[in-house]
This record gives structure tokens, C-alpha cells and sequence, in this order.
């Protein structure tokens, strides 16, 4: 999967052709086409946001307050974005730096490294969980070293980070990674020859290049971190104030009969999530605009 | 580019009709609105149970399942089992969830369920008053008590990290605050008086101080212990012994005064009646009071025998030593007065407690 | 670090020897770079790979055989078969149809449909079974209609499957709709002039024509689906033996402390997942060589 996609969902469709029989024909399978489109959307989409939202919202600025008086609500809240934020930072991070080793740098074992890579894509959510629980866990050799030397991963936040920086690190590296290969590297040459030197080229040639990129992807990442379940859910403990994460806590009031609290509290995570999106969307599309000028 | 579109529509019609043809067909569909509830050839019992017992009602329900297919010519019973807090799992029923039996861990959470309006018999008179199990109070600790646990007093010592459950959610956290506070009010705790209830919230207090987390089931408390949080986690004996019996490292710690935890499993007459399996209903639970479910309770399941009697005795081959002094919540003045005012009331000593260790 | 200069030192000054020639710090940093994305993808990616793998292994043979012994598990194998399959098949249909119209349709709001569609991949699962439920169950908009005629979607088979189709959607028109507008429609005009019919030309030379781009949207679904937990979690009401899938059954086994149980069958949902990855790797490739040979 790669946000290469994301660009490429066109804002300028082909001319449709336009000799005579065949246009009320076109046009007939053109609105066949459309209807299935808008039926996917509203029954998929337009739909659930409307039940989450009313249901949510519903009651006005009374359910919010009812969302965040339900124990625990507003600190996981507060855990799930400071968690979505740092993984988003430091995958930012690390996520440049392993997509610029993979595109720059030819050694033994890339294309293994590059698959390795994206296997978070292809793990289900759970199993990471488990896979820490196995490594990490008081029964394993790493984790009861860990125990013993006082660091908690399963059943502390610090298992969250490890979680979420596993299942989001492809989403950063395959954004930058496009990003990379399309750059000409012209400027960057011309830097040098000019007597820059690593450091300055980096800052004012590469990273203003990249930063499309790497936010895009960091705010992929934060999405994606803001959302996660799965991976959490068996790590953490959900644990009360602790590391109780809103997915979780959404969960727990749904398959606990509370659907009003889990909707007010979803509607919250939804309208973060879907900003985020637009906001990638938005800078997707300036970047697009930038590179077709 | 017109057939296209007519086909991708039907297609997807054909299939979510399919999709909701093959749903309906293998869910637990006999509950109408009103009207007369239809016998379903193979019946569904929905269980709803506390966070503990998974694998004893898993025997326990398949026991049964081969005795009523032996007695009843070969019918099928399907049961279905939810497990959580026991107070989060009445709440559920309460609140809609559609359960027929309910295998919760203290007497008041079953209350919450008749309040509701779906126990319309007078469950306290049931066969031994509709407690199936036993199992008392114990700490649960490191392999060679690192921390010296030996009584409720040394709980309150600092540096000790306690887990123990959120008795919000979870029955067994209000076992554990009552066993407390029953040892304390009985004296049997040194350096609290008898019949002190100021000496009581003392403890508590001091207990609370050093509890780390409160869980929201026994279960997920046990489990918490488990991947090494926390020294000490006050829990079911037979939680422990389990824990111990499958490797995990739980030592037991007795104290010298606990409360015999007592557990009860009541029909749900509303939900059994309108699912038409209430004589199923009651046949499984009039089944869990016989020698054989009893001999699984304590195989599987590490409890003690219902009669408090025969619980004190220790039981070398469950790994059961002999209770010292022990209690029932009637020997400490019974649910209702323990959660309306000495211990949960507003002015009680868990209340006070808490909010002494908040402050 | 001292950045090394290239310029030419003036004729009566000594020259500056930087502190380490050119070739030196440019392997410095080429090294640096490389263990450091070497190490973190090691110890993220890798090491609990290699830990699931020990901790599935530990408990020996028994602990398989049981497990594959154990009715619950047999069944919960084989509804995520199913509802993987029935997810495939609609969202293969469904998702190249809105290709289809995102690809070649003129209509007001693109970027916001755009953004649409994007969005089951930015939001939590449980957001997905949370909307599922406030319109399918208890309360729900919907809940006459279907309880009247005696349609039972939630806690059964159909929601799981509309969850599902609903969160795996985006990676097939992600994939086939950028594909379609850089392929252009002059070949199907062409068809279309030659008298083929609307769907003769889909068939013949659309089809084909994106055939790799939906092999790879067809298996990154797949491998979601496999490992979809938390929006089935809520729908499912997680009857074992009867709504159970894989992941629920991990999940189930781990909080009743069988926890050999939940590696066996964790490790065999991971297994199936890398060898669609090997899969996915092999369609992303034919299709980038498509589109950029």
C-alpha cells in the first residue's frame, strides 16, 4: 500500500467521448455506475457518521459532558492522542531515516530489509499484540530481564508505544519513499558542488523536499495510532486511567450496554480522525499541484 | 457501461441478502417481542457468568450437555457463555443482555438482576440458598513471599504494591475489602481493635495507600499480577491455586482471618421463559448442586464445598490448607448492611477510606 | 561536525585539513545511517517475529494437535475463511465500480469523495462497529425493518462481513482507481468504435488492463480481513463456537489464560499473513512495472 495511491486519485478525469448513439447510452451506464458509487457511499459512509453523530452529539453539549464524566473517559482520551503523538514523532523520524536508506543506499539484503518493512501491513493487529506479549512477556528471556530490571512493557504504556510504533512504521516509510524517488536530485548535487556541506544540504535542500512527505506520513501514522485496537488490546492491560486507550474504552462501553457514552466518545476520535484525513488529503494535494507546476 | 452498472448493483443486492440469509438462520433466534416463545429443536442457554470461571463452566456446561442428551433422547443443549466483572456482567443483564442463567460471584449483584424485574422467584430460598461454590480470601504472592505477606496488616506496609479490583466492576474486589474489614471488626488483626469500625477504615486506608491498580475484573487483576506487576494480589484462593497448578508462579498466603467468599448461580426466570428454556435453565442449576458438578467445581476449579463446615478443612490433594478463623458476610452483619452502610454506604469504611487516600 | 570544505585554500595560508577526508565521513554516515534503520527495524519488526515463533514452539506438539483438536478453534478457522472469501468477492465488485466513477466521472466534490472513500482506513474499527450497531442493533435505525422480516445482522454472520467489506474497500480502489486514470481511456474508445458493448470492453480490455493493481488491492484486503478484531469484536457478541473468528478466539484464549492455544493459532494467522505479503510484494511489483517500466 503506498500514499503514492492516495496522490494519484485524479482531480481531472479524461474527457468522456462524445459521438452521437453512444453518448445516451454512456450516459444511461454512466448514471447505472453512479448510482452503485453513491449507494456505496451513503449506506458505507455518509450513513454511520450520521448514526455516530446523532447519537453522539445527539443530546447536545450535555452528551459531550455526560462522554467525558464516564470514569476513565477523559484520561484515555488524553493517553490515546499523547501515545498517537509521540509514535507519530518518532516514526517521523526513523521512518525518514530507514526510507532514505532503502532509496539511497544499495547493500546485502535491501530487498529484504524493504519487505521486512511492510510486514506490519500484512500482520493482523492481534498478533502483534501477541508477538509482544511473547517477547516482552515475564515468562520470556527478554522480557523477564526486563521485569527484574524494573521495565514494564506488557501491561504498561510502554507496551502501547512499542505496539503502536510497529504497526505504524511502513505507513511513514512508504510515504516518504515515493517522495524520495521522484526528487531530482539536481539541487541537491548543485548544493554541494556550490560547498555545502552534508549538514546544510540536508537542512535547506532535502528536508524542505521531504516535508510533505514526512508530515503526511506522521499524520498517517497519528491517524492510525489515534484508531488502533488490536494491537493494544492485548498488550496493554486496559488498565483503568493507565493504559486504558479510547478504542478500547469504546469497546468496553458498547459490549457493556452503553452505547450513548461510546458514541460520544467515538464521535470525538471519529472528527479527529476525519480531520486528519483531510488534512492529508489537502497536503497530498498542494504537493501534487507543487510537482505538476 | 449500462449493464455494468445494473449487474454491480444486483450483484451486491444477491449477496447481502445471501450474507443476511445465511446470518439468520444459525443465531439464537427464539426470542420474539411479546407473544409466545417457539421450543427451538436444539435449545440455546446463554450463561452469563464472572470473570473467573471460564474453564469450570466449560466443564460443568459439557457435563451437563451429555447427561441431558443421555436423560432426553439425544437432544442437543447449546450453551453460550459471556464472562466478566460480576457487577458489570448483572449490570449487562440488566440492561438488555439475554441471559438465562447468571453464575455470579456475591449475592448482591444477583440482586441487581431481580431488581431489574428478571428473577421472579425468590432465589434466596433456592437449594442451599443458591450457592454452588466456596473458595475464601488469600493473598496471592511472589514464589518465597519476598515482601513477608503473612496478614492483613502487613499489607498496609510501605513500599508493598497491592493489586487489587475495582469493586465498581468486579465482585471479588468487594469479597476482598469485606474479608479485610470482617478480620479487623473480629479482632483477629493485630493492632486493630474488635468491633472498631474506626480501626476498620484504618486498615483499609492503609491498604488502599499501597494499591497500585484497580482492575476491572478478578480475572484481568490476576492476570495483571501475572506479567509481573505489583508484590502481592489480594484474590480467590482458587484463583491462585489455579495459577500455581498451571505454572504461572502464584504462591498462596492464608490469612489468619478471611472471609469464605460465596458464590451464587441463580435462572433467570424472564429471559429463560421468554427463550423457552426455563425447565433447561432450571435443570442446570439444580445440577450444579450434585456430587458430580461439586467434584468438578473442586477438580477443575480449586473451590471448597459449599457447607462452610466442610470448607475450614484443608484438602491436601487441591493444595487446600485448614481455614484458621473464617467468616460469612452474615457473620459481619449480612450484604445488605455491609453495602447500604458499614463498609459501601456513604459514611462506610471503604468509602472513608478511599477518600482518605485520594485526598 | 566540522563540515568539510572544498574550496581551495588562499596560496600563504597552511591548508585546513578536515577532520576526516570526504570518503571517510560520507561512509561514516552512510554507515551510521544504515545500522541505525538495521537496528530499529530489527528490533521492532524482527525480534517479536522471533519471539512469537519461540513462545509457539515452546509448549511442543501437544499443544498444536490440541488446539487444532479443539471444535471452538475448528470453527473459528473456518468463519474467518468465510467471511474473508464473501468480503473478497464484494469488494472486488464493489470497489471497481467506484473506481470506475472516481477514475472516469465528472462530478462536483471529487477531493471530499476522495477523502471519502480514504476514510475506513484512517478510522478505528471500533468507530466501524460502533456505527454498525447504532444502526443495526438494539435502538437502532434499522432494527425493525430487518427484526420484522427476521433478518438477524448483528450478532451474526452479515454484520461481520459488512464490517469487514467496509474497513477492506479502500485498498482496492486505492489501487485500481489511480491505475485507471493513468491508463486513459483511448484503448476502450478504440474498443468501443470497434463495436464492442460497454461491458465487452470492461471485460476484454479494462479488465485486464488493471489486473495487477487489483490482484494487489484483492490481497491487501485479504490479509486485513484476516486480522480484523476490533470492529467484529463489537459486532459479533463473540459467541465461541458460533460468531467467534480466529482473532477472537486469540483473543479469548488469552484472556482465559490459555495462552499455548492462542500462540498456536496466533502463529498460524501470521504464517498465512506473510505468504500473502510474499504475494502482495510480487502484485505491487508487476503493477509499478505497469505503470512506470
Amino acid at each position: 500500500m503506498s500514499a503514492q495511491a492516495l496522490e494519484r486519485i485524479p482531480l481531472d478525469p479524461p474527457e468522456p467521448p462524445s459521438s452521437g448513439r453512444s453518448v445516451r447510452r454512456v450516459r444511461f451506464g454512466r448514471w447505472g455506475l453512479r448510482s452503485v458509487a453513491i449507494l456505496y457511499l451513503g449506506l458505507m459512509v455518509a450513513l454511520p457518521l450520521a448514526a455516530i453523530v446523532s447519537k453522539g452529539f445527539g443530546g447536545g453539549v450535555a452528551s459531550l459532558r455526560d462522554a467525558f464524566s464516564q470514569p476513565g473517559a477523559r484520561q484515555a482520551l488524553a493517553l490515546t492522542i499523547e501515545m498517537a503523538a509521540l509514535v507519530a514523532l518518532i516514526n517521523a523520524v526513523f521512518g525518514t531515516v530507514i526510507a532514505y536508506v532503502l532509496t539511497r543506499y544499495r547493500f546485502v539484503g535491501r530487498r529484504l530489509v524493504s519487505t521486512v518493512v511492510d510486514v506490519p501491513f500484512a500482520i493482523p493487529t492481534l498478533v502483534t499484540g501477541v508477538m509482544l506479549v511473547a517477547l516482552y512477556g515475564p515468562n520470556s528471556a527478554v522480557g523477564g530481564f526486563l521485569v527484574r530490571h524494573g521495565v514494564h512493557v506488557i501491561f504498561a504504556r510502554l507496551g502501547i508505544l512499542v505496539a503502536l510504533l510497529f504497526v505504524t512504521l511502513p505507513l511513514v516509510v512508504r510515504t516518504v519513499q515515493p517522495v524520495l524517488l521522484e526528487m531530482d536530485r539536481a539541487e541537491e548535487e548543485a548544493a554541494r558542488v556550490l560547498g555545502a556541506g552534508r549538514l546544510a544540504t540536508l537542512r535547506k535542500v532535502l528536508l524542505p523536499h521531504l516535508r510533505s512527505g514526512i508530515v503526511a506520513g506522521g499524520l498517517l501514522a497519528f491517524a492510525r495510532a489515534l484508531g488502533e485496537f488490536g494491537a493494544v488490546v492485548i498488550v496493554s492491560g486496559n488498565i483503568l486511567n493507565r493504559t486504558l486507550t479510547a478504542p478500547v474504552l469504546i469497546a468496553q462501553l458498547i459490549t457493556g450496554f452503553k452505547p450513548e457514552e461510546a458514541a460520544a466518545i467515538g464521535a470525538i476520535l471519529f472528527g479527529l480522525s476525519f480531520g486528519l484525513v483531510l488534512i492529508v488529503e489537502r497536503l497530498v494535494g498542494r504537493r501534487e499541484r507543487e510537482s505538476h507546476a | 457501461m449500462k449493464l455494468i452498472g445494473r449487474k454491480a448493483w444486483l450483484a451486491f443486492t444477491v449477496l447481502a441478502l445471501a450474507g443476511a440469509a445465511c446470518g439468520g438462520s444459525g443465531s439464537a433466534s427464539a426470542l420474539k417481542s411479546g407473544g409466545k416463545c417457539v421450543p427451538q429443536k436444539t435449545p440455546v442457554i446463554t450463561l452469563a457468568a464472572y470473570s473467573t470461571v471460564y474453564d469450570v463452566y466449560g466443564k460443568l456446561t459439557s457435563a451437563f450437555q451429555d447427561q441431558w442428551k443421555t436423560d432426553h433422547d439425544g437432544q442437543s443443549v447449546i450453551f453460550q457463555s459471556s464472562f466478566g466483572g460480576s457487577t458489570t456482567q448483572a449490570q449487562n443483564v440488566a440492561n438488555g443482555f439475554p441471559a438465562d442463567v447468571v453464575a455470579l460471584s456475591l449475592a448482591p449483584d444477583v440482586e441487581i438482576v431481580q431488581k431489574a424485574g428478571l428473577i421472579t422467584h425468590d432465589w434466596t430460598k433456592d437449594p442451599d440458598g443458591a450457592i454452588v461454590a466456596t473458595t475464601p480470601v488469600v493473598f496471592d504472592v511472589r514464589p518465597g513471599n519476598p515482601k513477608h505477606i503473612a496478614d492483613w496488616s502487613d499489607l498496609t506496609k510501605a513500599g508493598v504494591q497491592i493489586l487489587t479490583p475495582d469493586p465498581s466492576q468486579s465482585g471479588g474486589a468487594k469479597w476482598n475489602i469485606v474479608a479485610a474489614y470482617g478480620a479487623s471488626i473480629r479482632g483477629k488483626v493485630t493492632g486493630y481493635a474488635a468491633s472498631s469500625s474506626s480501626d476498620a477504615q484504618n486498615l483499609l486506608t492503609g491498604i488502599f495507600n499501597d494499591v497500585t491498580v484497580m482492575d476491572k475484573s478478578a480475572n484481568d487483576s490476576l492476570k495483571n499480577f501475572q506479567s509481573g506487576n505489583g508484590d502481592v494480589a489480594i484474590s480467590y484462593e482458587n484463583q491462585v491455586l489455579t495459577g500455581a497448578a498451571g505454572g504461572k508462579g502464584d504462591v498462596e498466603v492464608l490469612p489468619p482471618s478471611t472471609v469464605l467468599i460465596q458464590t451464587p448461580t441463580v435462572v433467570v426466570d424472564k429471559n429463560a421463559a421468554a427463550h423457552c428454556v426455563l425447565p433447561i435453565a432450571k435443570a442446570f442449576v439444580q445440577f450444579l448442586h450434585t456430587p458430580d458438578a461439586q467434584s468438578i467445581f473442586a477438580s477443575v476449579g480449586n473451590f471448597r464445598p459449599i457447607d462452610p463446615a466442610e470448607a475450614v478443612k484443608a484438602n491436601a490433594d487441591l493444595k487446600q490448607p485448614a481455614l484458621q478463623d473464617v467468616f460469612t458476610t452474615d457473620d459481619i452483619g449480612g450484604w445488605d448492611q455491609l453495602i447500604d452502610s458499614t463498609v459501601f454506604g456513604p459514611n462506610g469504611a471503604f468509602t472513608q477510606a478511599l477518600k482518605a487516600t485520594k485526598g | 561536525m566540522m563540515p568539510s570544505q572544498a574550496s581551495a585554500p588562499a596560496p600563504t595560508e597552511a591548508v585546513r585539513r578536515p577532520l576526516l577526508s570526504e570518503t571517510t565521513s560520507r561512509r561514516l554516515v552512510h554507515g551510521g545511517l544504515t545500522a541505525t534503520a538495521l537496528l530499529y527495524v530489527g528490533v521492532l519488526v524482527v525480534a517479536p517475529l522471533v519471539g512469537i515463533a519461540v513462545a509457539a514452539a515452546k509448549p511442543g506438539w501437544s499443544a498444536w494437535s490440541a488446539t487444532f483438536a479443539d471444535p471452538d478453534a475448528r470453527h473459528a478457522y473456518l468463519l474467518t475463511g468465510v467471511i474473508t472469501v464473501e468480503t473478497i468477492a464484494v469488494t472486488a465488485v464493489l470497489g471497481v465500480v467506484v473506481a470506475l466513477v472516481l477514475a472516469r466521472d465528472r462530478f462536483a466534490g471529487r477531493s471530499l469523495v476522495s477523502a471519502v472513500v480514504n476514510l475506513p482506513l484512517a478510522v478505528s474499527p471500533v468507530i466501524v462497529g460502533l456505527a454498525a450497531v447504532l444502526l443495526f442493533g438494539r435502538g437502532g435505525w434499522f432494527e425493525h425493518w430487518f427484526t420484522a422480516h427476521g433478518i438477524q445482522i448483528i450478532f451474526a454472520l452479515p454484520s461481520m462481513v459488512l464490517v469487514t467489506v467496509f474497513i477492506c474497500i479502500p485498498f482496492v480502489i486505492r489501487e485500481v482507481a489511480p491505475l485507471l486514470e493513468e491508463l486513459g481511456i483511448e484503448e476502450e474508445e478504440a474498443a468501443r468504435t470497434l463495436g464492442a458493448s460497454p461491458f465487452q470492453t470492461f471485460l476484454r480490455v479494462t479488465l485486464p488492463n488493471i489486473r495487477w493493481g487489483l490482484l494487489y488491492g484483492v490481497a491487501l484486503s485479504t490479509a486485513r480481513a484476516l486480522g480484523e478484531v476490533g470492529a467484529v469484536l463489537i459486532v459479533s457478541g463473540t459467541i465461541a463456537g458460533h460468531t467467534e473468528t480466529a482473532t477472537l478466539y486469540v483473543l479469548r484464549a488469552f484472556d482465559e489464560g490459555k495462552d499455548a492455544s492462542g500462540y498456536v493459532v496466533a502463529v498460524t494467522l501470521a504464517l498465512v499473513s506473510i505468504l500473502l505479503l510474499a504475494g502482495i510484494e510480487i502484485f505491487k511489483r508487476k503493477e509499478e512495472k505497469l505503470v512506470s517500466p
